[in-house]
């Protein structure tokens, strides 16, 4: 197979190099019976997958045990999908080449809600049986993680297996649960039982749900089997310090998405955004060390070759030491080959003298998130930046020399009113009036300020998630109001697609019926939904018309505090109470301190015996 | 500051790099294996290193030309050493010479290239006959191709002069034909080995299959100085 797609089909594709596995840094064992085989699956292109952090880690991961041999596969772009199809042959995990169906366990990781279609585009190109209750028993175990992992349910169907939480630990066991199980003999029921019994675990099919036949609610939702908890733990890795990174990491040869050294330096995040569903499900807050960081990050060159190293986290700003660690890390590459990017910075002026600091910017583009246009918008969703920030922010900026300022932002926030629209083109005007401030010998020589603006999709496990998603009709009289309440040429606006979003609020906040809209939508060719030139969202009403489902009832219905949830199983260590004062503060605009500065008790201290936060 | 100019073979499993690919392969390789590459000065410095020619994508190799230069003294044995250990299957440096002051650049320096092509060919296509054609084909007192210049208009070039020769020989299967071809440089231009191909079709006969599927390969680069 690997000759004849090599000569005969990787020439007519765009990127054929990405569909080689041959890389720098990419593992290559030598198999045995015993062997785990293993594909890491990411269901969108090699440049998006190649980016992802949780995939280089798990990757690294597992290939440092013996007798496992961890594979890559990526959803093939349209043109070789094609190519695959004509020549009916499977799609194969990149290293060895072997179709999909003979691996042991395929493991998707699920990042955004709109790569679920490629799921299933790829299972059917691996030649798996989508359904997974009509799987043979010989065809692998497909597993899912990752943050869409919250709320399994709308793949339940077709997953065997879900990893909810933090994967380090987790993944070994289900190895381990594995090995045995192959050593014991047994059918796949009897793994999957084993694997339930492993905290962290969720195996759907163990599960009944029964639903109100007038409203469609959920009445009851409960293990059928005696090995599945009623309630799954996510989990965490306590000393993130400690915990597993690659020493080496695959260099891609095209240029991925983020194509550079990305290092984690903390997990979870103390700012309480009510719309933020990382800023729930990562608490606690936990770092690494400084000398941990310089050491890996020096390792990481040595073995990659990479000239630049992004730090991430979800607010690189909030890091404990962040001062330290730049003076180090500036100190460490003071020969200038190696740059240092800082990503997800907080809206404050000391945030501009860090990045000048520590990056060789060229001083085109910055971009910000203020997320709301008005203050009293920015306290309903409680994102802790005032007016004040942004305008000494961006004066700090211009004085620095920037002059392009792109400010993000998103509509169809609770309690939303179109003075809050009007707030965003005000905000716009402000920054723009703050370049002319500046003297003109210092300034950049052309401004321009770009406001975007998404639309707010509503996620589980936030203190939104009992919220209705504004229609598409509003989102559209929104931008529209907003596009009219700019007024000066230098401001330009941009925004995405309600479409998009109306599907993954849908998805988001799904539960198992959604099963058959999937399958449909797969049939009728659904995929890359998340690429502009793929989506198509007349298919996918199609598919929820003929599968008889209401996408409304998942993404535009305000739902009740006191109804199940169809991911309430799952206990993330923030409580539902948390959560619903949470709800209710946002009501009357009254905002919650960052973690460090006040516990507002949101349950993660009792969720693991003995932990604390913040020291 | 000493300039090293390296010979190097690219061979099926890296064929699918692209020019960029493999500019950035190689500076990521240099890092790597320690070579003390040197930096451009300015505001956006970038590593000093460049090759004779920008290869296709597809393109195997056995000779290949690189130039890089380095900040301190490396001797070109350790050079070729550690950048063997760091280079991926695929790509392997043959030699490598410290060049003195004021040698010509790698480009300027071109003069003669040897493909060998596999090509598939239309059905019941006769090796003699093809022979012969080849040679017919040979003797026109010019060749024209129409090609795009840098301002994208449509003009006329006679690709005579840039062939030395051109032969052909059977190949295991019987619907593809291996073609060699001796390529040469004036005044740093050249012609593709494709172009070639395609002007016969036009010229004399549609024989050769011009898909993305063609296997190219560098058999030797000449320079000046060895011509």
């Amino acid at each position: 197979m690997n000759n004849y797609i090599e000569k005969n089909i990787l020439p007519l594709v765009t990127k054929p190099i990405t569909y080689l596995g041959n890389e720098v840094n990419a593992v290559h064992k030598i198999p045995s019976p015993e062997m785990i085989r293993f594909a890491f699956a990411f269901p969108d292109t090699y440049e998006v997958g190649m980016s992802h952090l949780g995939m280089k880690i798990l990757y690294g991961l597992l290939n440092e045990e013996k007798d496992v041999w961890c594979e890559r596969v990526f959803a093939p772009w349209v043109d070789m999908e094609e190519q695959l199809r004509q020549h009916d042959l499977p799609l194969y995990g990149l290293e060895s080449m072997l179709p999909l169906n003979v691996y042991d366990i395929v493991g998707f990781t699920l990042q955004y809600e709109m790569s679920f279609s490629n799921i299933l585009n790829m299972l059917e190109l691996g030649k798996i049986t989508l359904r997974s209750a009509l799987r043979e028993e010989d065809e692998p175990f497909v597993m899912a993680g990752g943050p869409c992992a919250y709320n399994p349910e709308p793949l339940a169907d077709f997953i065997d297996l879900f990893v909810i939480g933090e994967a380090e630990e987790v993944i070994l066991k289900i190895m381990a649960a594995h090995r045995e199980w192959k050593k014991a003999g047994g059918n796949r029921q009897d793994f999957l039982k084993r694997a339930a019994q492993i905290d962290g675990v969720y195996v759907p099919a163990f599960y009944a749900v029964s639903y109100d036949k007038q409203t469609g609610l959920i009445t009851a939702f409960s293990p059928i089997v005696k090995e599945a908890p009623p309630t799954i733990r996510k989990q965490f890795i306590e000393n993130l310090d400690q915990a597993y990174f690659p020493e080496k990491i695959v260099v891609s040869y095209t240029e991925t998405v983020h194509d550079r050294i990305s290092y984690e330096i903390f997990r979870g995040c103390g700012r309480g955004c009510r719309f933020c569903q990382a800023g729930m499900i990562y608490r606690p807050t936990r770092e690494k060390t400084v000398p941990t960081i310089q050491a890996k990050i020096k390792a990481l060159i040595d073995a990659t070759g990479y000239d630049e190293v992004s730090l991430s986290s979800l607010s690189t700003g909030d890091y404990s030491e962040i001062e330290a660690l730049i003076k180090n890390l500036v100190c460490d590459y003071a020969d200038g080959k190696v740059s240092i990017s800082l990503p997800s910075l907080r809206i404050d002026s000391l945030s501009i003298e860090m990045l000048e600091e520590i990056q060789k910017v060229r001083k085109t583009g910055l971009t910000l998130a203020p997320e709301a246009g008005t203050q009293r918008m920015r306290d309903v969703i409680n994102k802790g930046v005032t007016e004040e920030n942004l305008l000494d922010t961006v004066r700090t900026a211009f004085e620095k020399g920037w002059g392009h300022v792109k400010l993000y932002f998103m509509i169809g926030l609770p309690g939303e009113t179109l003075t809050d629209i009007e707030g965003i083109a005000d905000l716009g005007q402000k920054v723009v009036d703050e370049y002319f401030k500046i003297d003109r010998e210092v300034r950049n020589k052309s401004l321009k300020v770009v406001l975007s603006t998404s639309s707010f999709v509503p996620k589980p496990f936030t203190p939104f998630q009992w919220m209705g998603q504004n229609t598409r009709e509003e989102f559209k009289q929104k931008q529209r109001h907003l596009k009219a309440s700019i007024k000066d040429r230098k401001i330009s606006y941009s925004w995405h697609d309600s479409g998009v979003s109306f599907l993954e609020a849908v998805f988001a906040r799904g539960d198992r019926r959604l099963g058959s809209v999937l399958e449909i939508a797969h049939q009728k060719g659904c995929r890359f939904d998340g690429w502009g030139e793929c989506f198509d969202l007349q298919k996918w009403m199609d598919a929820f018309d003929e599968a008889g489902v209401d996408p409304d009832f998942y993404a535009l219905r305000n739902r009740d505090y006191e109804e199940i949830l169809p991911w309430d199983f799952i206990n993330t260590g923030i409580t539902k109470d948390f959560l619903q004062t949470e709800a209710k503060k946002a009501e009357t605009a009254l905002t919650t301190p960052f973690c460090p500065d006040a516990c507002s008790n949101c349950g993660i201290m009792e969720f693991k015996k003995g932990w604390k936060c913040n020291g | 500051m000493v300039k090293i100019h390296y010979q190097f073979k690219r061979s099926t499993p890296l064929r699918f790099l692209s020019h960029l690919d493999q500019q950035r392969l190689f500076q990521r390789a240099f890092r790597r294996a320690n070579i003390p590459v040197a930096y451009s000065q300015g505001f956006n410095p970038h590593p000093r290193m460049s090759f004779a020619l920008a290869m296709s994508v597809g393109l195997t190799s056995d000779a290949e030309y690189g130039e890089v230069i380095v900040s301190t003294d490396i001797d070109v044995d350790t050079f070729i050493h550690r950048m063997n250990q760091a280079l991926p299957k695929g790509l392997e440096i043959i030699a490598a010479k410290i060049c003195g002051e004021g040698v010509e650049s790698l480009s300027a320096s071109l003069y003669q290239s040897d493909y060998r092509i596999r090509i598939k060919v239309m059905p019941e296509t006769d090796l003699n006959e093809l022979a012969a054609s080849v040679r017919m084909y040979l003797e026109l007192p010019q060749i024209l191709i129409q090609k795009r210049n840098k301002k994208g208009k449509y003009v006329q070039k006679n690709i005579r002069p840039f062939i030395e020769s051109i032969s052909v020989c059977a190949d295991a299967e019987i619907d593809h034909v291996n073609v060699k071809m001796t390529l040469i440089y004036i005044e740093q231009q050249c012609v593709k080995p494709e172009q070639v191909l395609a002007s016969f079709n036009d010229q004399i006969r549609a024989v050769f299959v011009i898909d993305p599927t063609i296997e190219l390969h560098r058999e030797k680069l000449l320079l000046k100085v060895d011509a």
